[in-house]
């Protein structure tokens, strides 16, 4: 049970898909203009992720190692594609939102990385908590990120005007806020890890 | 040889699998998605003209070209029409209402994607409601700094009014 | 230790020069364009200038202290990134914009990198880079010359951007900076003064400011208005932010590259993009992000023209 929760856990810190292994930047960049939109990427991402991680770990054993890739490819894009349309049938808006971004959760290193290096060896209850982990690690991040360029990019928090009289800076709601918001996170988080590693 | 055939009846086993399960949600999830993109359509439409009760898309093979609207009394008020053009960064895409004389009721911008500070602010009430019940639209103050985002507008809008204009009037 | 750094190509000789020196030699020269700027805009180019100045010296010593590195706000650099950022802003500006300006110049365009000799970009550029990006409504808002109330006006260059006929502005009016632009960047005469000052006393050569200039005049000149050769290069070179850009910020000593060979590839660089922009691009100004541009290829020209050890192969 411990270990159990021990895979669950060490994907929202200890190896954040965003922080610490740096992957799935390109989601990341684009989509976490508002906090919305950073959940909505999320919960598409984490629902992705678990499915294929789950269902990785249950063929692992048909897959030859050799179509290994294509086999891990179509089944994260079926997950995909479920999450689009359903998306579109019932959130329209939050579609229109994410874009284009929701059909690249298919080139998402990080699903991919967690396939290849995880599922494809571990047993599906761990590869169901591995997956879960991970997705939320990313949710987190990406809460972090978009809240961040909301504030100072529009002013807002969840839609909602804090200040009057605030002005925004834009630069943060384009990719280039984006990429200036993650490199100083990243400095920070790596600044507090050598702080504790002292 | 042997191995190759075994690999490629794995992988078409996999994929038969993904198809059949997307097959499966899309049946639940097409008339759905159909819907939602009328009832956003139909919306955006009675935004743009506030009295308008009935639609009737005028279509050629192309697709729509523009609605025709009628009010409660089912009475030929004017016209609603979508008109797109280059803006600074991205394809501008609006909305527009008109009355059958030729006046703009409103415009809507649907989609756009301009600087975020500059050039987005066309799709602000402060520059779009500029056009509301206004039949000349050199009068349409261009946002500062955003003069070709603006301009962009008012020219698309204005040219396929005119467009429209000239099928109304044929139609008759 | 960094204080006591000259960077340039090998040999050296010790000269009795030091960095901080260096900084306020430059901070004296720039002098001139910014009583100028005070002169044709009325004081609130000075308040700006003032705010920028320390602004950029209080986060300079703020991040030190925390950082617990030795506080060296005494050796100029601050004072001079932020009397450039100030340089490089509209009169009129609300006042909090140079101090947020100032502030991201010194704290991410320098002070993240490692402080003084470590940081890519020069630093009062991406202040401007971001203020730019940030409140574009603001960095565009230019007032008019001699005119001490809030009226605004074009600028020559973004005037000719949306294709306006410029009568009104002659040679002499761009030259004594009788028009709408930046603080520092309009009175060319008084930037000259300056330029002259740090070439005469050997700060800058003349490598990087000389082809800068040439290289956009030329292109200018080429690609003109009515056809080939017909563009009016002493216009490009008079207006927007190149005189000051060329002489002040493409020859700052961390940022651009160390031998000569390698300073008229990069006066050529920004020359060209400043051109490309001007003439082809979505802004009417580019100086800016031409020298931003060519300080991030500032270390592999390094590289490539890296003198040759006497008595060994060229590369």
């Amino acid at each position: 049970m411990k270990k159990l929760l021990n895979e669950f856990l060490k994907g929202i810190i200890r190896e954040n898909p965003t922080f610490v292994l740096v992957l799935g930047l390109c989601p990341t960049l684009a989509v976490s203009v508002s906090i919305i939109n950073g959940i909505g990427m999320g919960i598409a991402a984490t629902f992705v992720l678990l499915g294929s991680n789950i269902i990785i770990s249950l063929i692992k054993r048909i897959v030859p190692d050799r179509i290994r890739i294509p086999c891990f490819i179509v089944v994260i894009a079926t997950f995909v594609t479920i999450v689009e349309m359903t998306m579109k049938a019932y959130s329209p808006a939050l579609n229109r939102a994410l874009g284009i971004y929701v059909p690249l959760i298919v080139v998402n290193c990080m699903v991919l990385g967690r396939a290849e290096a995880y599922a494809q060896r571990a047993t599906v209850v761990n590869a169901l908590f591995d997956g879960l982990g991970m997705g939320i690690g990313f949710t987190l991040a990406l809460i972090l990120i978009s809240a961040i360029r909301e504030f100072f990019g529009s002013g807002q928090i969840l839609g909602q005007t804090l200040f009057k009289g605030f002005e925004p800076a834009s630069i943060f709601a384009m990719p280039s806020g984006a990429l200036l918001v993650i490199g100083l996170l990243l400095g920070f988080f790596n600044l507090l890890k050598n702080r504790k590693a002292q | 040889m042997k191995e190759m055939v075994r690999y490629g009846f794995i992988l078409a086993l996999i994929c038969t699998i993904a198809s059949g399960l997307l097959a499966t949600v899309n049946s639940f999830t097409k008339s759905k998605i159909i819907a939602q993109a009328q009832a956003e359509e139909e919306a955006s439409l009675k935004e743009v003209v506030a009295q308008g009760e009935r639609f009737e898309a005028i279509k050629s093979q192309a697709g729509t070209i523009y609605y025709r609207v009628y009010d409660k009394e089912a009475k030929f008020i004017g016209v609603a029409f979508k008109a797109s053009g280059k803006g600074y960064s991205s394809i501008i895409e609006t909305m527009v209402g008109m009355l059958k004389d030729g006046t703009i009721t409103t415009i809507k911008i649907l989609s756009q994607n301009e600087t975020p500070g500059l050039g987005a602010n066309v799709a602000g009430r402060d520059f779009t409601g500029q056009f509301t019940n206004k039949k000349d639209l050199t009068k349409v103050q261009a946002i500062t700094g955003a003069t070709i985002s603006s301009r962009a507008v008012i020219e698309m809008v204005k040219n396929k009014a005119e467009e429209i204009k000239g099928l109304i009037k044929d139609g008759k | 230790m960094e204080n006591r750094l000259i960077v340039s190509s090998s040999p050296h000789l010790h000269k009795g020069e030091s960095v901080s020196r260096i900084m306020w030699m430059v901070a004296i020269s720039l002098l001139p364009a910014g009583v100028a700027g005070v002169v044709i805009f009325g004081l609130n180019a000075l308040w700006v200038s003032i705010l920028a100045v320390i602004t950029a010296l209080a986060t300079e010593g703020i991040l030190q202290v925390l950082t617990k590195r030795k506080v060296s706000i005494l050796d100029g650099s601050a004072f001079v990134t932020g009397l450039l950022l100030a340089y490089n802003l509209p009169p009129n500006v609300p006042i909090w914009l140079p101090v947020i300006g100032s502030f991201f110049a010194i704290a991410v365009g320098k002070q993240v990198f490692g402080g003084l000799g470590q940081n890519i970009f020069n630093p009062a550029l991406v202040g401007r880079v971001f203020l730019m990006a940030s409140w574009p409504k603001y960095m565009t808002a230019f007032s008019r010359p001699l005119n001490y109330d809030a009226l605004t006006s074009a600028t020559p260059l973004a005037s000719l951007k949306e294709g306006k006929i410029l009568e009104n502005i002659s040679y002499l009016d761009l030259f004594l900076g009788k028009r709408g632009g930046c603080i520092g960047e309009v009175c060319i005469l008084a930037l000259l003064l300056g330029a002259a000052f740090l070439l005469i006393r050997g700060y800058i050569s003349w490598h990087i400011p000389a082809t800068y200039i040439a290289s956009t005049a030329i292109l200018t000149y080429i690609f003109g208005p009515r056809g080939l050769f017909s563009g009016d290069w002493l216009f490009h070179i008079l207006s927007g932010g190149l005189i000051l850009g060329a002489f002040f910020m493409a020859t700052d000593y961390v940022t651009s590259p160390l031998t000569r060979k390698g300073q008229i590839i990069f006066g050529i660089g920004c020359g060209l993009l400043t051109a490309i922009i001007r003439l082809w691009g979505g802004y009417p100004e580019g100086a800016s992000y031409a020298i931003l541009m060519m300080n991030a290829a500032t270390p592999i020209i390094d590289r490539y023209t890296k003198n040759r050890v006497y008595g060994t192969r060229p590369l």
